[in-house]
Parts: structure tokens; C-alpha cells; sequence
């Protein structure tokens, strides 16, 4: 606890993730203390920090509370637990690997490491090749408006509400999407209902989260 | 502009990992091209991020972080590999798939209209490359699984509108259609189907399964 609290980001920092590093302050009080729990605790700060000075308490700290959140996604896709154990392990091994290209702007540590984690589960288990973005393909095209991508942490909190709040059929559908390992045409199947009724309630589900992610901005 | 995109199911099937590696490779190509589609996904994927936080932790065994740490020195971060750049416009994601630009690739005759190269099977999924000379058509016909078509050079129209680089097409089951490449230069298409094509035509019928339809 001591050693994380040490390493733990000032709470303020999460609105402006391209500082961090830049304003690094211990905290002040206990109440900030006691508030850097690891369920607010600025995760892309800390990857942040791996990526700047390497600093292996952070990692830690990542390691600890995202591997077991790894090893649980992967035994729900059906992974042995040895199998979860070890792909666990090589997650957070990648994360230390590639923290120098997490960019805190496009996605929160949770979404980048869920990205590390599916990609490995399709080498590993699926065997199959990702095809990858490619970061230098193409410019933006004109007339989209580029995400401010400050709100991203912000966003994911406020996601993780509004999940809650969907109705049940709903809510399988979103998760089946990511806990699967089958195209929807198979998850209809699965569930003995027809493929246009999972794209409609996939439609409903984002049409509802949209809306609550655009009202709070 | 691109006008047509891949519906929330196949972006969320993209996403969260459980399409086919073909189907991910043409959402993949799509947003090369289009900058709403990859801020659709980038939302998606955050969709995972929630509920990998949100999932019940599975405990590690007591010394998988010991074990952990002592490879972390062994490890140098990944460079981000330098890939030459495209001489045709192929877009880097495919390119870096199918290792070469379109113009390298060993384009196989199908009649005198149309080449394809087959770069992909596993079951009923096929993913290949399609090029038609203006005015060459497909030949009427209805699918046995979903066919994903994406133009990377020229276009095509069908009943169902006309279509231009960047564009992703999705047909399925009953819905028939005569794909034709529209006038000017050769279309080309990355195409991927879940399942065989229902052609009309006898000859197409007889035809198709020689070159893997």
C-alpha cells in the first residue's frame, strides 16, 4: 500500500494526461491518500511513468491489478487457466515492452492493454494473424473533427456507468461482442434468436451509450 | 467521401476480436480510409476496456509477478517497424498483409473480364482480391453466408448504389445483385464471403467452384 500510494498519481492529473510527468506532486493529505484507491487510481499515469523512467513499482502496480483482469477475460473466452496464466503474464510483459507507444489521448490503459490481450488471444489461441492499423496509413479526411482525446479516462468511467444501465438483453449481446470468440452471425445462433434482432439490440446498445457519453460533455 | 461502412455489429465484431481474421482484414483495410469508422472502433474498443475492468478478478498464481519482474531487464522496448511506402496507394494495413503492392500480386485470369488472387481460406471464409476491366460484371447472384466488398481502385454499381474507393459492401443471404466496374480504370476489389456465392446463370454455376466461389 505504502509502496503504491508513493508512486500513486495526484488525482487532479487525470484531466490532463499530456502533463503527466510533468507535474508529478506527492500527495498532500491522508483523505488523498485513502482517495487513491486502485479503483481511482490513475492507471495511465502509471503506465505513463513505466514509459518515462521505467519505474518497475508502477509496473507493479499495473501488474497487479490488470493481470488478474487479463487471466479472468481470457478464461471467459475459454482459455485453460494455464494457458490464462501465461497469457496473462506476456500482457503485462508487452505492456512494459510497448509503453513507450501508448498515447494517453487515444484510449485509457484499461482499453490499450484489453487491445494487447485480444490481439495476443488471437495469435495464441485462435492463431490467427491480426490485421494491424497502420498509424501512417492515409490522412484524416476533411470535415471529421479529430476526438479531443483528453476526455478519454474521463470516458471510459462514465461508459462503465452507463453499461450498468442497460437492459439485460442488451447487455449480452455487448458483452457476447467481446467474450465470444464468434461473429454475430454465430452468437444469433447461440442464442436461438435472428441475426437482425442481435445487430438491433447491438443498434440500441451503442444509440444509448452514445447518448450518455455525448450528454456529459 | 466514403458512403458506405461497415454496420455496428461487424465494427464491434472488429473490435472485440471475435470476427474472422479475413472480415477483420477488410474492416481493417476500410479504415485506412475512413477516419469515422476508426474513431467508431477506438469507441468500441474502449467498450472492452470497461468491461476488462470491470470483470471479476481471476487470481494470479503467488509468483507469477516475481517471475515477471525478473524478465523485465531482458527486455528492450519493440521499435516501430520502418515498411516501405506503397508505390500504387495500396493501403499500408493490406499491404503489410499480403506483403506487396497490388500491382505485384500474381493475378490469375477468371475469363476475359476478370483476375483475382486468393489470399485467404479457412472453412467457408475466403478473402481474395478482385479486378474487373470497366463494364466486366459478376453475373447475378444471391450468398450462402455475408460477402464484404471493399473498393480499392475504380468502383462498382448495383442496385443497391454505386461504389468507390473506401467503400464496404455488405450482402448477404437473399439479396441479389450484378455487381458491374464502372467505366475509367480497372476496379479492384477486396472481397471476403462467409460462404459460397449463389450464382443464376448456369455457366457461373458450373464456372464459380473452379476458382474457389
Amino acid at each position: 500500500m505504502l509502496a503504491y500510494a508513493r508512486n500513486a498519481p495526484f488525482p487532479a492529473l487525470r484531466r490532463f494526461p499530456r502533463r503527466i510527468g510533468q507535474a508529478w506532486r506527492l500527495p498532500q493529505t491522508l483523505a488523498q491518500i485513502l482517495a487513491m484507491t486502485p479503483e481511482t487510481g490513475d492507471w495511465n499515469a502509471l503506465l505513463c511513468r513505466v514509459a518515462q523512467t521505467r519505474d518497475r513499482a508502477a509496473f507493479a502496480s499495473l501488474f497487479g491489478h490488470f493481470a488478474p483482469r487479463v487471466k479472468a477475460y481470457l478464461l471467459r473466452l475459454g482459455a485453460t487457466p494455464a494457458l490464462a496464466e501465461d497469457l496473462a503474464q506476456e500482457a503485462l510483459l508487452s505492456l512494459w515492452r510497448k509503453a513507450h507507444l501508448f498515447d494517453p489521448a487515444k484510449a485509457s490503459a484499461a482499453t490499450w492493454l484489453f487491445t494487447i490481450a485480444r490481439n495476443l488471444r488471437i495469435d495464441a489461441i485462435r492463431r490467427e494473424k491480426r490485421p494491424e492499423l497502420d498509424p501512417e496509413d492515409f490522412m484524416p479526411e476533411p470535415g471529421t473533427a479529430a476526438d479531443d482525446g483528453l476526455a478519454q479516462a474521463d470516458e471510459e468511467v462514465r461508459l462503465r456507468a452507463a453499461l450498468k444501465d442497460l437492459p439485460a438483453d442488451q447487455i449480452q449481446v455487448v458483452e457476447l461482442s467481446f467474450f465470444a470468440d464468434k461473429p454475430h452471425s454465430e452468437i444469433a445462433e447461440a442464442l436461438g434468436i435472428p441475426l437482425g434482432t442481435v445487430k438491433s439490440r447491438l443498434r440500441l446498445a451503442m444509440a444509448r451509450l452514445k447518448r450518455v457519453l455525448g450528454e456529459a460533455e | 467521401m466514403i458512403r458506405h461502412h461497415p454496420d455496428e455489429a461487424l465494427l464491434l465484431a472488429y473490435a472485440g476480436g471475435g470476427a474472422d481474421e479475413a472480415v477483420s482484414l477488410i474492416v481493417a483495410t476500410h479504415m485506412a480510409y475512413c477516419e469515422t469508422c476508426r474513431a467508431r472502433a477506438t469507441q468500441l474498443e474502449a467498450l472492452g476496456g470497461s468491461l476488462l475492468q470491470d470483470l471479476p478478478p481471476a487470481p494470479m498464481s503467488s509468483d507469477a509477478l516475481q517471475s515477471v519482474l525478473t524478465k523485465l531487464d531482458e527486455i528492450k522496448p519493440v521499435e516501430r517497424p520502418v515498411r516501405p511506402v506503397s508505390r500504387d496507394g495500396t493501403p499500408r494495413v493490406l499491404r503489410n498483409y499480403i506483403g506487396g503492392d497490388l500491382r505485384d500480386m500474381r493475378w490469375r485470369q477468371m475469363g476475359p473480364n476478370l483476375s483475382y488472387v486468393p489470399l485467404f481460406r479457412r472453412g467457408a471464409v475466403t478473402a481474395r482480391l478482385l479486378r474487373g476491366v470497366p463494364g466486366a460484371q459478376t453475373g447475378p447472384h444471391r450468398h450462402g453466408g455475408q460477402e464484404y466488398t471493399l473498393v480499392l481502385k475504380g468502383g462498382f454499381s448495383d442496385v443497391t448504389g454505386s461504389y468507390a474507393p473506401g467503400d464496404l459492401q455488405m450482402m448477404e443471404g437473399d439479396m441479389r445483385h450484378n455487381p458491374v466496374a464502372d467505366p475509367g480504370e480497372d476496379c479492384i476489389n477486396l472481397a471476403v464471403t462467409t460462404g459460397p456465392l449463389k450464382f443464376e446463370s448456369l455457366f457461373r454455376k458450373i464456372v464459380a467452384p473452379l476458382f474457389g466461389f
